[in-house]
């Protein structure tokens, strides 16, 4: 009797916290467009207007993952980790790009480049505790 | 083609302009704007040609000065050099912010990413100073930098600010740090770092502090954006806290690199 509670009380846990938005309660994110590139701005999120671009060498290139974010009222302003790739066999990939003043626009897209050998095909971003995915996106 | 609205009417003169354009008009401006950037978005796939070092060294005989000397010595674009305020009789690190290293944009950005990013104190005061040296020497900056501001800093910062310049050449993706094409341009894109720089490099890639001169150059690379708005104001309490400023004022403390500050201060003097 007290398992079966235990695994009901389980269930609704789990239920709740699909229920409840996205990884970073106030942050609403979407990936927009995955693309390929030799040279990538380097540029921070929400993005400004910095010149300095990085470029590829032969066997490589920049997947370019773009990302729309909506802050909401729920959103409490915090230091944010560089989001990460992951390929199909689960290696990860690092941005550059790094999160600096999330709150300060309501709405904005950022596009953050990661340097993958040529051809990896992806299959999901993580930003903090969110998992997206790619693999959709990157025929 | 996705067409930027606003963008487009500003490009006209604004909504009052616009308005006053027939349907005509209208549709010939329009297609002249999507030529234009149809004309860019071509030129932007086109991958950049850097130079070599072979091609950079060839220009050395077409300047009247050397690539390394520093800004206090040299006019602004092959113009002559202005007249200079004079520092006061007890400079401060303020004053040299504000007299010679300004209008130093580019380590106020490095800083301001550093704070807003919540690194250390001593890494926001490294990001703060990394290149101000660079006013009175090019060649080997790190090195300069840090002998320059290690009377009066942290370990730590000076640490950062003296190997940055290694870490500069070699990518750390992990960390965050990209190669700029940049370098390609400036250095050449079959360059390679000298000896000593390589030897450095693999001294600190097993140093308990390698991440100090790395998150440098991790803000380093993101400090070059021609729309920011910096000032020195928000270091003011860092400075306070990790700077410590002479009471006879940088360079005239007998301090190791007191003539350093006096060179920085009179450039103008022929010995």
């Amino acid at each position: 009797m007290i398992k079966l509670l235990t695994a009901g009380l389980a269930v609704a846990a789990v239920a709740a916290a699909a229920a409840q938005s996205p990884a970073i309660p106030g942050l609403d994110i979407t990936v927009t467009k995955l693309e390929r590139a030799a040279s990538a701005s380097l540029r921070d999120c929400p993005p400004g207007t910095n010149t300095v671009s990085a470029v590829t060498k032969p066997g490589e290139q920049f997947a370019l993952v773009t990302v729309s974010f909506k802050v909401g009222p729920a959103f409490k302003p915090a230091p944010m980790k560089r989001p990460t790739v992951t390929d199909a066999a689960d290696k990860s990939y690092f941005t550059p790009s790094q999160f600096v003043d999330v709150a300060s626009m309501p709405e904005y897209s950022c596009t953050f480049p990661f340097r993958v050998p040529e051809g990896t095909k992806l299959k999901t971003l993580k930003i903090e505790n969110a998992s997206l995915d790619l693999a959709a996106l990157d025929k | 083609m996705e067409i930027d609205r606003r963008a487009f009417i500003a490009s006209l003169g604004g909504p009052a302009v616009v308005a006053m354009m027939d349907h005509e008009a209208k549709a010939e401006a329009l297609e002249h704007y999507m030529e234009d950037k149809l004309d860019e978005m071509v030129a932007a796939q086109q991958p950049e040609k850097f130079p070599t070092v072979a091609e950079i060294e060839a220009q050395i005989e077409t300047r009247p000065f050397r690539r390394g000397t520093g800004s206090v010595f040299t006019g602004q674009r092959g113009q002559n050099v202005k007249i200079i305020t004079p520092m006061p009789a007890k400079p401060t690190l303020n004053d040299f912010f504000e007299l010679r290293f300004a209008p130093a944009n580019h380590v106020l950005q490095s800083a301001t990413r550093a704070m807003k990013t919540g690194m250390s104190e001593e890494i926001i005061l490294a990001c703060l100073l990394h290149d101000c040296v660079l006013s009175l020497i090019k060649p080997d900056h790190g090195w300069w930098g840090a002998q320059l501001f290690e009377p009066y800093i942290p370990e730590k910062s000076a640490f950062a600010i003296r190997y940055h310049q290694t870490l500069r050449f070699y990518p750390d993706e992990e960390a965050g740090y990209e190669y700029p094409d940049q370098y390609y341009r400036i250095f050449g894109h079959d360059y390679q770092p000298p000896q000593y720089i390589a030897d450095t490099y693999k001294m600190l890639k097993n140093h308990k502090w390698y991440m100090e001169p790395r998150l440098v150059t991790v803000n380093d690379l993101y400090a070059f954006d021609p729309n920011a708005k910096v000032s020195i104001e928000p270091f003011t309490d860092i400075i306070g806290r990790h700077f410590k400023q002479p009471k006879e004022g940088l360079g005239y403390d007998n301090s190791p690199s007191a003539h350093m500050w006096r060179t920085l201060a009179r450039p103008d003097n022929p010995l």
